[in-house]
């Protein structure tokens, strides 16, 4: 118990059932695991396992069939769309594979875009997006839309437009999808610096095993249950470059 | 969201889809258009009908004259007739159903002398009773004549002007003359006096005189009809025979019969049952009532070119609010991941349909103003084509269109309600598609 208020994400028993004409198919099948403040967890499996729906039922993006998820105290599964949308604001990131920036809007402006729904105020809030895009590198490139950029600085656009608000949680889902190994890395190293900085959690879906090496904790997911869950004390963390060059050299 | 955020990023969306915004937008162009002008012109006719009334006295008047002048159908004059006026005709007319007064009139020149100074006056002679019924206007001096005394004259407001007629000729420049001090004799002049008795003659008590109306009443001097006969008959006994016998033969026949008919509507009907008993007749409604039809036909053909105008810009706006939903599912999706509130999203595109309406109204006004003025300076052959013949009415100075105060915020308001209205719908759907779907949604 002493250790329970650590548990910023907490999972009991979560069922998701989808409806595919008369056929149910369970994706996420009584899943329970926790996840402790300032974690980088890795959601693993191969495609198709349900990860990634499980990643949408704790971002609250998905409705629960049964089962209850805990973020930060809050009963995710119960809350309505608008204090949904408010705890969004306020608590979480999101890192996207096809990143899912605004084509019409500048880079700058994407960055705002959370802070402009939290109503944060316009001199402040560019100020915010500015620091945070300058932190991720791309301090040159505040006034260029998406299509003018690459993949590895469209995503680090969003990268930089999930931290902006200052979240704790921060969800991933194949961050490094689309992108090339080098670019991975950069990109996966930028997140994780980022957390550790604000000592945000983190949580990715991968099916790239050797992304998952990053996380402190990788969640096996398979079939909609979980397999097993790995451990790493901190040393693990410290992979060796050449090993991650290779990983991703299988990714694309 | 902060309002600001909001209509910026409305306004940013509308500018993204240049072409299809302003293609909405011409709907409502079009629509908020037809009604400023069908609002303007109905507006117009109502000050010109007002102008009228002033200018040409009360439009429930009907006029039968002695000399009736025959048009035919299609308003153009055939030819005038003698019509016998007596009371007899009075009475047959006061039986006319919605007719509320009737009196017979009886018109003479006079001459007015006072001291050195000279004018002339036509007098119309009338029931005292009737000044009432026939809502003279008010006066500035005097009394109107009445069962008391009924021995007053009333001039209009230009009705009577004094010349300097004395030494060396005319002279052409109307002189002041107080009409409350000054002594003033009337006198006719129709025949010659016998040269056996001292020439007739009326010193003027009483006299009133009304306000300017800039109409018909400005010219015109009123008097009792009885007392006018009376003071007329013992005009004629200082005539000679033959004269006197045909002078009084005059005041039994009027020179016209007025009748005020209880409404407007009822004018043509009542006119029409004049006609059937064989007189000819004359109001000014004629005159005008093919102007207001005209301006009816005008106004229902733009309140339904208006109408379907404003239906089809509705239509047209759910359409491209639509179809921007559609294209937009998966930007509702990340904003909605981003933790936008439903409500802002609704807002959102309510605002952008509403601005359609706005710009559309406001380009619609600015159209309709500019419409207004083409309408004022060349609309004339218009108007005179669309009002079959018979119009007497002088056009030259006359505006047809004009736009009062309300009209422009009236028009704006109307296109942002059908823009509003018409992206509610959308704007619900918006709110309505899942996350989960609008993100995988390609876009």
């Amino acid at each position: 118990m002493s250790n329970k208020a650590e548990n910023v994400i907490e999972l009991k028993n979560v069922k998701k059932i989808y409806r595919m004409g008369k056929e149910r198919i369970c994706a996420v099948d009584n899943v329970s695991f926790t996840i402790k403040k300032g974690e980088f967890c890795c959601l693993y499996g191969v495609s198709g396992s349900g990860k990634s729906t499980l990643l949408n039922l704790m971002a609250g993006i998905e409705k629960v069939t049964s089962g209850q998820i805990i973020i930060k105290g809050r009963h995710i599964h119960k809350m309505s769309e608008r204090a949904l949308a408010k705890f969004r604001q306020n608590n979480l990131g999101f890192v996207f594979q096809s990143y899912n920036l605004l084509n019409s809007m500048t880079a700058l402006e994407n960055v705002e875009l959370p802070l402009v729904f939290k109503r944060v105020p316009t001199r402040k809030r560019k100020k915010m997006a500015r620091n945070i895009l300058t932190k991720v590198g791309l301090g040159s490139r505040l006034k260029h839309k998406p299509k003018e950029m690459s993949g590895g600085q469209q995503q680090r656009v969003g990268i930089a437009r999930a931290f902006v608000s200052n979240p704790s949680i921060v969800f991933a889902d194949e961050p490094t999808g689309n992108l090339d190994s080098k670019t991975s890395k950069e990109v996966m190293d930028l997140i994780k610096d980022m957390a550790k900085a604000n000592n945000l959690t983190i949580v990715m879906v991968t099916h790239d095993r050797r992304l998952a090496e990053y996380a402190d904790k990788i969640i096996h997911i398979f079939d909609g249950k979980v397999e097993k869950i790995e451990e790493f004390t901190k040393q693990a963390e410290e992979l060796p470059p050449e090993e991650t060059q290779e990983i991703a050299t299988d990714v694309s | 969201m902060r309002i600001r955020d909001l209509i910026k990023m409305g306004l940013r969306n509308l500018a993204r889809r240049k072409t299809r915004t302003i293609l909405t937008v011409l709907g409502v162009v079009i629509g908020s258009l037809s009604i400023i002008i069908m609002v303007s012109i109905g507006q117009g006719m109502q000050q010109n009908f007002d102008k009228q009334i002033k200018e040409l006295g009360s439009l429930t008047i009907i006029t039968v004259r002695d000399r009736g002048y025959i048009y035919d159908e299609d308003g153009n004059y055939s030819g005038s007739v003698e019509q016998e006026l007596n009371d007899d005709l009075v009475k047959r007319l006061k039986e006319i159903e919605h007719v509320r007064a009737v009196t017979p009139v009886l018109n003479k020149s006079v001459r007015l002398l006072t001291g050195k100074y000279e004018g002339w006056a036509y007098i119309t002679a009338m029931d005292s009773e009737a000044f009432d019924d026939f809502d003279f206007p008010g006066l500035t001096m005097g009394e109107y004549p009445n069962q008391e005394d009924n021995s007053g004259i009333v001039f209009g407001a230009n009705a009577v002007e004094f010349y300097d007629t004395g030494s060396r000729g005319w002279n052409w420049t109307p002189v002041d003359v107080d009409l409350e001090k000054s002594k003033i004799i009337l006198k006719f002049q129709d025949y010659p006096t016998n040269e056996r008795k001292k020439e007739f003659s009326v010193p003027l008590k009483n006299i009133a005189k009304m306000e300017e109306t800039n109409g018909i009443y400005d010219w015109n001097t009123y008097m009792d009809l009885e007392y006018f006969k009376e003071i007329y008959l013992k005009y004629c006994n200082t005539l000679n025979l033959e004269d006197r016998k045909r002078a009084i033969k005059t005041l039994d026949d009027y020179t016209e019969i007025r009748l005020n008919v209880d409404n407007i509507d009822n004018v043509e009907d009542v006119q029409d049952k004049i006609k059937e008993m064989g007189f000819q007749t004359e109001s000014d409604m004629q005159y005008l009532s093919p102007m207001i039809e005209a301006s009816n036909t005008l106004q229902m053909v733009l309140l339904a070119l208006g109408t379907v105008a404003m239906v089809v810009s509705a239509i047209s706006i759910a359409n491209t609010m639509v179809m921007s939903i559609y294209e937009r599912t998966k930007e509702i999706g990340i904003m909605k991941v981003l933790g936008c509130v439903i409500k802002d999203i609704r807002k959102l595109f309510l605002f952008e349909a509403g601005m359609i309406g706005f710009i559309g109204g406001i380009v619609g006004n600015i159209l309709g103003f500019i419409a207004a003025w083409l309408i004022n300076k060349y609309g004339q052959p218009l108007f005179k084509a669309l009002m079959s013949g018979n119009y007497m009415y002088d056009m030259t100075n006359t505006t047809f269109a004009v736009i009062p105060f309300y009209l422009p915020f009236a028009a704006i308001g109307l296109s942002v309600l059908v823009g509003v209205l018409s992206g509610y719908f959308p704007a619900r759907r918006a709110t309505k598609i899942r996350t989960i779907e609008a993100m995988k949604s390609e876009g």
